[in-house]
């Protein structure tokens, strides 16, 4: 199969200042993302997941080593346009929601392609066709104080996908969930992969997650233990 | 920075009683200090004109050897011109004098003026309508020292053109409420030609006071002092009183510009995940420093409005109707008019309205400044200090 590389990590380390010190999170890292998989990291906790999402995602910078983000370079990007690459290329899904509490569904979802200027009725298009994936269409006017948390990820949902983003990065989405409402999402999550080719990157603890992933990257202790290819087509 | 607007506007909105706690209390200031200063300026103003048309006139020519603050000048500072040199002008002569109310002895100034001028508001018309010897007229904060009414008389003494003393009783004609002082506390006013009898100082006068006609020539001896060369003093304590209630407003504004602060910094604080939200949808940090500076500005931009809801009405009803004070003031010597219109120009609303604007967007931009050195994961994390 002819695969397109979109995230490419080459050897990448991360360390924190602490205290005196320094502590190491991910130790040369090498890592490739295919466009279109569906992929998660797993391991326990404090072994670098959420790090490595977060320099993917361009909220944090490697310390040595590199990585390259739809051919861009992470840790060369001006602040402008790192915010460029997340608000056009990379939809953010959090295990809390961070829903904006004053906004209302409908405006949560908005408030990406407002920073976009995409004009008034087309994003009021694009708004609504984002509820509707995630169900939610009769919920545009509440807001997120009075949403069930499964309706509260559905809207992080959709806000993450309302730009029709290359990226979506989902860092422990069904932490907050039960069964059901974490069924129900990944569903909806597999189903976007699929028909619009996102690529979605996961970090897991949850084994419901992790029966629905193409490919697990173990990690631990911020080192690459196990990058297992699963090749069965899901279709639950 | 429409967007910025926007989403201020709406996170304002959002946060409900704390919006409007803030803009109450910066409302509130606005309309204390545009108050206060309108009254200060409508006091000044007020003042002045007070001054010009109970004294003043168009300005005073003053014989170069009299100075209204030496006593000792009055003796020999008098002069007389000619006819043709006093057209638009009037005479004042001023002696010394003393009163003697009640076996006391009281210095005064005593005055002659005209009883046919009608430049100044001083009642000179009731000169005429007595036929006692010498009448005079006071102020009511002069009856008030010597516990003088209407119609009553009171022995005066004062040196005859020999420089003797001469006494005689004088006849309270009229009692005159001013809010000038200087025509009134220690000075007794009679008719000039009464006064140049007295003394013999026939047609002699230490100032004329000029009418809007009068054209200054220079002239010996004598000085042409304008209404507002003789204001100066005025003017000066004006400014030095502006200077000095400008720290009332600046406590003022300080109290009302804490709150902003105090909710910024708290902001900052606590809306960190917000902030790290905002950054994950793709805010630049700088853009996210302008949004929540934006946000502190707009209180004072709801405070103007609330502002001129309140106090556009209230402020015109105290322009047009003035505020009402009891004699109590005048009594206690200060130049207090009975009644009070304060003067709000549009001049002193908007340097008000800038003020505040810009001083709001200030206390705003401090606290927002922090946000720009986040780290937007920590932020994300609610974990900064
Ligand atoms: N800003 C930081 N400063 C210091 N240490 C940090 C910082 N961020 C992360 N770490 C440390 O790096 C390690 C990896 O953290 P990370 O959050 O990536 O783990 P994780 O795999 O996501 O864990 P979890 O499953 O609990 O979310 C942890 O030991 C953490 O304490
Ligand atoms: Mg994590």
């Amino acid at each position: 199969m002819n695969q397109e590389t979109i995230i490419k990590i080459n050897n990448l380390t991360k360390r924190f200042p602490v205290g005196e010190g320094e502590f190491t999170a991910l130790k040369n890292i090498n890592l490739e993302f295919f466009k279109g998989e569906f992929s998660g990291l797993v391991g326990p906790s404090g072994s670098g997941k959420t790090t490595l999402l977060n320099i993917i995602g361009s909220l944090d910078s490697p310390t040595e080593g590199e990585a390259i983000v739809l051919g861009k370079q992470i840790s060369k990007l001006s602040h402008k346009e790192s915010a460029l690459l997340r608000n056009k290329h990379i939809g953010f899904i959090f295990q809390v929601y961070n829903l904006l509490p004053v906004y209302t569904v409908f405006e949560n979802v908005e408030f990406a392609l407002l920073l976009q200027n995409i004009p008034s009725e087309k994003r009021k298009k694009m708004v609504n066709d984002a509820l509707e994936w995630v169900g939610l269409s009769s919920m545009a006017n509440k807001k997120p104080d009075k949403l069930s948390g499964g309706e509260g990820q559905r809207v992080a949902i959709a806000r993450a996908m309302v730009k029709n983003p290359e990226i979506i990065i989902a860092d422990e989405p069904s932490a907050n969930l039960d069964a059901a409402n974490a069924h129900a999402i990944l569903k909806t999550m597999k189903q976007m992969n699929k028909e619009l080719g996102t690529t979605f990157i996961f970090s897991t603890h949850d084994e419901k997650v992790m029966g629905y992933l193409d490919r697990i990257i173990h990690l631990r202790d911020g080192m690459v233990e196990e990058d297992e290819i699963i090749n069965v087509n899901h279709a639950p | 920075m429409k967007l910025a607007f926007q989403l201020a506007y709406k996170n304002l909105i959002g946060a409900g009683l704390r919006t409007w706690l803030n803009v109450g209390v910066l409302a509130l200031s606005f309309i204390i200090i545009i108050f206060f200063r309108g009254f200060l300026e409508g006091w000044n103003h007020q003042a002045i004109r007070d001054n010009i048309e109970w004294e003043l006139g168009a300005g005073h020519l003053v014989h170069n050897g009299y100075d209204p603050y030496d006593p000792f000048s009055i003796l020999d500072g008098h002069g007389r011109l000619t006819q043709e040199q006093q057209v638009d002008l009037f005479p004042v002569l001023v002696r010394q004098a003393s009163l003697y109310p009640e076996g006391r002895m009281l210095s005064v100034a005593l005055k002659g003026i005209d009883g046919q001028q009608n430049l100044l508001e001083l009642p000179t018309a009731s000169f005429t309508s007595s036929n006692t010897k010498i009448p005079a007229i006071i102020g009511k904060n002069m009856a008030t020292s010597i516990d003088i009414k209407e119609g009553d008389e009171i022995l005066l003494r004062w040196r005859d053109k020999g420089g003797t003393f001469d006494a005689a009783n004088v006849t309270i004609v009229k009692i005159f409420s001013t809010n000038v002082i200087t025509v009134d506390k220690g000075q007794v006013w009679i008719p000039i030609q009464k006064l140049w009898e007295m003394t013999g100082l026939e047609n002699h006068a230490s100032y004329y006071v000029a009418n809007e006609n009068y054209t200054p020539s220079s002239l010996e001896g004598w000085n042409y002092k304008t209404k507002d060369d003789l204001l100066s003093d005025f003017y000066k304590l004006m400014e030095m009183e502006k200077i000095s209630t400008s720290f009332m407003y600046l406590l003022l504004l300080a109290i009302a510009l804490l709150a902003i602060f105090d909710t910024q910094v708290l902001s900052v604080f606590r809306r960190q995940k917000e902030i790290g939200t905002y950054i994950a949808l793709g805010m630049t940090r700088s853009q996210v420093v302008g949004l929540f500076t934006v946000e502190g500005t707009m209180y004072s931009l709801f405070a103007m409005i609330v502002g001129c809801i309140f106090g556009l009405p209230l402020f015109w009803y105290l322009h047009t109707s003035g505020i009402s004070f009891p004699d109590f003031y005048q009594d206690m010597g200060v130049s207090f008019p009975t009644r009070l219109f304060p003067s709000f120009g549009i001049q002193l609303i908007l340097t008000t309205i800038l003020l505040v604007v810009v001083s709001a967007a200030v206390v705003s931009y401090l606290p927002a400044r922090k946000i720009a050195k986040m780290n937007p994961v920590l932020a994300l994390k609610g974990k900064m200090q």
